[in-house]
């Protein structure tokens, strides 16, 4: 399968495809019919005020939380149902597994195994998963490690470890696996502010290389400087979509005006 | 009031044997218990309501019944049931499964201290269910469930004293004939009681070693 993205059939296609997704947790409406298409290579940022459910989306677009309607496909495979007749029904374990090993996920909270050391976490996968030998995982580790800046802590484990050393060491764990879509969930909103910036620092890198990227984020600035697209979510829904210039310097909803307005009175 | 202490030395083999006896059914007993308990456990957190179901009857049962109970089931109420099974393996199943209870508990306790959100790491990272429990899960658990369990394994070892009811040679089993055979009953007793502790406190040793073993690693 990664054969035939990198070989050029999914062109045109895009790597992401959300279509009128919906997730209700109970009575509550959490995302209320959300299209989205990422396309290779393309950085993809989800703004929007706390509880406007793109962290939902998200954790619903890489099946962490199974969605109620509409579909998620990466790259071009349903990921979390099988179809039948219009009939969505749960995938097995495995096949879901399968669909979701082009993603690369980073999250608020890091998750770092904290019984392994920094190598130990982003060799994991490469063991149990790919089955490589420890020689061959620890080369491909220390490479990863070496992209985030933090080779030399590799034989340290998180809790030695700073804020943002930890989110870079997520990130390697997350890119180890070669992934062809990175997601990334909030991943400043735990640093303190003087560590926010190595973490995005990378992220940048990795868009310049051509990551395609899915970032859910507080960042305004990066959002500005690096995205394709913005998206602003409020209340479940897309309220605008578009370039940079065009939510941050030309929003045409009330909505996006007062969440840029309440965040540029923060900012200062 | 006087110690004969050559009473003891006279039972000495006997009482050997019966502390052979106790040592290995417990072992064995303990053994059982940590696999059904883990595996009691593992169930639990399967997202099957049924499996989920069976799984808290299993540990109501075992916590809500006195051991003795159960093991007069298993003795005298199996042969009606086509089970008809030796003394022993009585008292190792009875044990082994009654601690089970216990032991889910414990490691029930041990998976919720891990966070979530490790495990969605190892999701999205395609790691097996199996892997996740034995590489990420158990490992991180060591710390909080080894003083429970080494206690667990110190109260199996105490109730094993009720095997003697059903005619298990064990320790107590064994005290008693001496006691019968001797009419001394504060020899025997304190013997006993020594031999008992000696078991006790190497299971707290091995235990407190494998609790520093493992804070260490972590």
């Amino acid at each position: 399968m990664s054969e035939e993205a990198e070989s050029g059939t999914m062109e045109g296609k895009p790597v992401v495809l959300v279509e009128g997704l919906h997730k209700r947790f109970g009575a509550t409406h959490v995302l209320k019919g959300i299209d989205l298409a990422v396309e290779k290579s393309q950085v993809v940022c989800v703004i929007g005020p706390s509880g406007s459910g793109k962290s939902t989306l998200l954790r619903c677009m890489a099946f962490l939380d199974r969605y109620d309607e509409g579909r998620v496909f990466i790259e071009n495979r349903l990921l979390g149902y099988r179809e039948t007749d219009g009939e969505l029904t749960r995938d097995s374990e495995r096949n879901i597994d399968s669909v979701r090993s082009v993603i690369g996920m980073v999250f608020q909270h890091y998750n770092l195994w904290p019984h392994m050391t920094a190598l130990g976490n982003v060799t994991e996968a490469l063991r149990v998963v790919r089955k490589l030998g420890r020689r061959e995982a620890e080369h491909i580790g220390m490479e990863m490690l070496g992209k985030v800046g933090l080779n030399d802590k590799a034989h340290d484990h998180p809790a030695r470890l700073s804020g943002g050393q930890q989110q870079r060491t997520a990130i390697a764990r997350a890119l180890a696996i070669r992934p062809h879509v990175m997601f990334f969930d909030e991943p400043t909103s735990a640093l303190d502010p003087e560590l926010v910036g190595e973490v995005l620092q990378v992220m940048q890198e990795l868009a310049s290389e051509g990551m395609t990227m899915v970032v859910v984020t507080h960042e305004m600035g990066f959002a500005a400087h690096v995205a394709d697209e913005v998206v602003f979510m409020d209340d479940g829904e897309v309220v605008e979509r578009g370039s940079p210039d065009d939510i941050f310097k030309r929003p045409r909803s009330d909505r996006l005006r007062e969440f840029l307005d309440t965040w540029r009175s923060r900012a200062i | 009031m006087s110690f004969d202490i050559d009473i003891v030395f006279r039972y000495g083999p006997l009482l050997l044997s019966g502390l052979w006896t106790t040592v290995y059914v417990c072992a064995l007993a303990s053994l059982l218990a940590v696999a059904a308990g883990l595996a009691a456990a593992l169930l639990y957190g399967l997202p099957f309501r049924a499996v989920k179901l069976l799984c808290r009857a299993y540990i109501e049962i075992m916590r809500g019944t006195p051991i003795l109970i159960l093991l007069f089931i298993l003795y005298y109420g199996g042969p009606s049931a086509g089970l008809t099974l030796e003394a022993e393996t009585v008292g190792i199943v009875g044990l082994g499964f009654y601690g089970g209870g216990y032991f889910a508990e414990i490691f029930r306790a041990g998976f919720q201290s891990i966070p979530p959100g490790q495990i969605e790491a190892a999701r999205m990272l395609g790691i097996p269910r199996p892997a996740i429990v034995a590489r990420i899960q158990i490992p991180q658990m060591l710390t909080l469930i080894i003083p429970p369990s080494t206690n667990q394994v110190i109260i199996l070892t105490k109730e094993s004293a009720l095997l003697s009811i059903i005619t298990v040679a064990e320790l107590t089993k064994n005290t008693t004939q001496m006691v019968n055979e001797t009419f001394a009953v504060v020899e025997p007793y304190v013997a006993v009681a020594l031999l008992y502790w000696l078991i006790i406190e190497g299971i707290a040793l091995a235990g407190g070693a494998l609790e520093r073993r493992f804070s260490r690693a972590s």
